[in-house]
């Protein structure tokens, strides 16, 4: 049983970070109805800039997060222009195929760019893990864990008490009646992308300097958890990309103890394909009314 | 012919086999990043069946193929009644997990005192059945190009039939054709199956020639160039993927110089190519225009 507990809670921690992930990824799809899966990889460009800031000019932990920060927006901001602005409205399968395309190439200037396989990245902290009773918990999973909380309430202060935060929610809503309004559609989705990319690095910056070191592997490692967060809690959701992640890092910390590490994405997948099968709107979202809307529209 | 262009011609013969199956599935109007899996199947069913069971190559191929149909028919059933990005995201999970169990997966007997068989994430060696009955890779190459003519003609039968039609009315217009009285998921399932075995053709023809399969190959790269291939090539003739596979394989792999680069350009040209002409350099309209000017000049 306090295994179980102790699970839960390694869950949670880790799961943290892949609704950080999830946030970015839900933010893009609640807006543009598209889904980008260039995401991770220009996180983990991002994450590449601040670890040659870190190698060139030893800069600090701020230096290197701002860095990160910058990248991933400047990669994000190439992926949206040509991705999803140069493709036309509507095609939202196109550019989710497009996006996967730009991941390749993105990927392979890492690979060319950073021949060594692994680069060091500055760690968060040098704290000891702390006990409580028979629990315990590392330092950078409770950093990481307030840094979701305190995202998602500024992203819902950002939606919600302000004018941005109204345009962006009408074109959400209804692109066409948005556009009727004067509202600048290119201009509204442009900002929610560059904000999502600002996230995403945030987010990559956290995971990336909890494990001390960044592969190229890590755009895949970030499209595909912060992707089944996503799916998992329904896609534009936020509260459900929290819990969406959370969900994720519980089932993988408990099929990490009860079945073996190999078994991890396994269960993570599976989890994903049973959900898509049986609830493919997620925790929080409307699929089948979406459905019911889009054939409503062709009437 | 000298062993690099025998080598290079294979590979694209076999690479088209999955093309073709991403094709057919885009014809009626869905997106798999999963066709990887069925040619893992395959590639697995069929050296299991010839290196472990003693069958001879032919029979082995069938039932590789049959195989990877059957689980085709299997993951249609629950995945189709979703659409669209629900779709395209369940047919990745799917082939991530097939994948992740032929990493666990261990099935060895022992022949001539050595063990033979998948041995999880090492892989499966061994699958020499070419090699013990001196079949050259010459020979083997036109096996590959004669079943590739098959497949082909067999596509040309369908663009004429009717299966053929609702096929392309299912891509152009599901709400219509439903309208019409066609069961469109039972369509879109058929296509599904058909997809599975053409992608088991190439599977088993895979799993023979490399001699040696290991799980890591059938990652969502492959998959995701297979469906590009088609939407480069267009989507207007079964010509298409065959087009976008000599353009990736036969141009930017086989040449050292950009080989390197290959991935940069590749994904460059795909982003581009969507943006320009969404449906592929060979689309509907292009092959109408085509065929009408056969048409003129036979007149």
């Amino acid at each position: 049983m306090v295994d179980f507990v102790q699970n839960c809670f390694d869950g949670v921690m880790l799961g943290s970070s892949y609704a950080l992930l999830a946030i970015g990824f839900t933010l893009i799809f609640g807006v543009m109805r598209r889904l980008n899966l260039s995401y991770g990889p220009s996180i983990m460009l991002g994450a590449f800039v601040g670890t040659l800031v870190f190698l060139e000019f030893r800069a600090g932990g701020l230096a290197v997060a701002a860095a990160t920060v910058l990248g991933a927006v400047l990669v994000g901001i190439y992926v949206e222009r040509l991705c999803f602005w140069a493709i036309r409205q509507g095609a939202a399968v196109a550019s989710m195929v497009s996006s996967f395309a730009i991941w390749m190439q993105l990927e392979e200037i890492v690979t060319i760019a950073f021949p060594d396989r692994t680069y060091p990245f500055p760690p968060l902290t040098r704290a000891q893990p702390m006990d409580f009773g028979p629990f315990f918990f590392k330092v950078e999973n409770l950093v990481m864990f307030g840094c979701a909380v305190a995202l998602t309430l500024g992203l819902h202060l950002l939606l919600y008490r302000t004018r941005f935060g109204l345009r962006l929610r009408a074109v959400a809503e209804s692109p066409d009646a948005a556009r009727y309004m004067g509202i600048n559609i290119a201009a509204v989705t442009f900002l929610a992308f560059a904000c999502a990319s600002a996230i995403g690095g945030v987010a990559g910056y956290l995971i990336v300097a909890q494990d001390g070191q960044i592969t190229p592997l890590f755009g895949l490692w970030a499209t595909f958890k912060g992707l089944i967060a996503m799916m998992l809690g329904g896609m534009g959701s936020i509260p459900g990309a929290i819990l969406g992640g959370l969900l994720l890092g519980i089932v993988e910390a408990q099929s990490i103890w009860y079945l073996g590490t190999e078994f991890r994405d396994l269960c993570a997948y599976a989890l994903l394909f049973l959900f898509l099968v049986f609830r493919p709107g997620g925790l929080f979202g409307h699929a089948l009314a979406e459905r019911e809307r889009l054939a409503l529209r062709r009437v | 012919m000298d062993d690099h262009l025998v080598g290079v011609l294979s590979n694209i013969g076999m690479i088209s086999f999955i093309a073709l199956s991403a094709y057919l599935l885009l014809i009626v109007g869905e997106i798999s990043f999963g066709q990887q899996a069925f040619f893992a199947i395959s590639a697995y069913a069929s050296g299991i069946a010839t290196a472990m069971w003693g069958w001879d190559f032919w029979p082995g191929l069938a039932w590789g193929t049959a195989v990877a149909a059957a689980a085709a028919v299997l993951v249609g059933i629950p995945t189709l009644r979703i659409r669209g990005l629900y779709f395209s995201i369940a047919t990745l999970a799917f082939a991530e997990m097939v994948r992740l169990v032929f990493e666990v997966f261990k099935y060895q007997v022992e022949i001539d005192g050595e063990m033979v068989g998948p041995d999880g994430s090492d892989g499966f060696r061994d699958i020499r059945y070419i090699f013990e009955n001196d079949i050259t890779a010459v020979e083997y190459m036109l096996m590959i190009y004669g079943l590739l003519a098959a497949v082909l003609c067999a596509f040309f039968l369908l663009e004429r039939s009717r299966l053929g039609s609702i096929f392309r009315m299912i891509g152009q217009d599901p709400v219509l054709a439903e309208m019409q009285g066609i069961d469109v998921t039972a369509y879109k399932i058929l296509a599904l199956g058909l997809a599975g075995l053409v992608a088991g053709i190439g599977g088993g023809l895979y799993a023979h020639l490399t001699t040696f399969v290991e799980p890591k190959i059938f990652n969502v790269m492959l998959g995701v160039h297979s469906l590009a291939y088609g939407l480069i090539g267009g989507l207007g003739t079964a010509f298409g993927p065959l087009i976008g596979v000599a353009i990736d394989i036969g141009f930017l792999e086989s040449i050292r110089a950009i080989s390197g680069y290959r991935m940069i350009a590749f994904g460059g040209l795909v982003a581009v190519l969507l943006i320009f002409r969404p449906r592929g350099l060979l689309d509907e309209a292009a092959v109408n225009w085509i065929r009408l000017r056969l048409r003129r000049r036979h007149a």
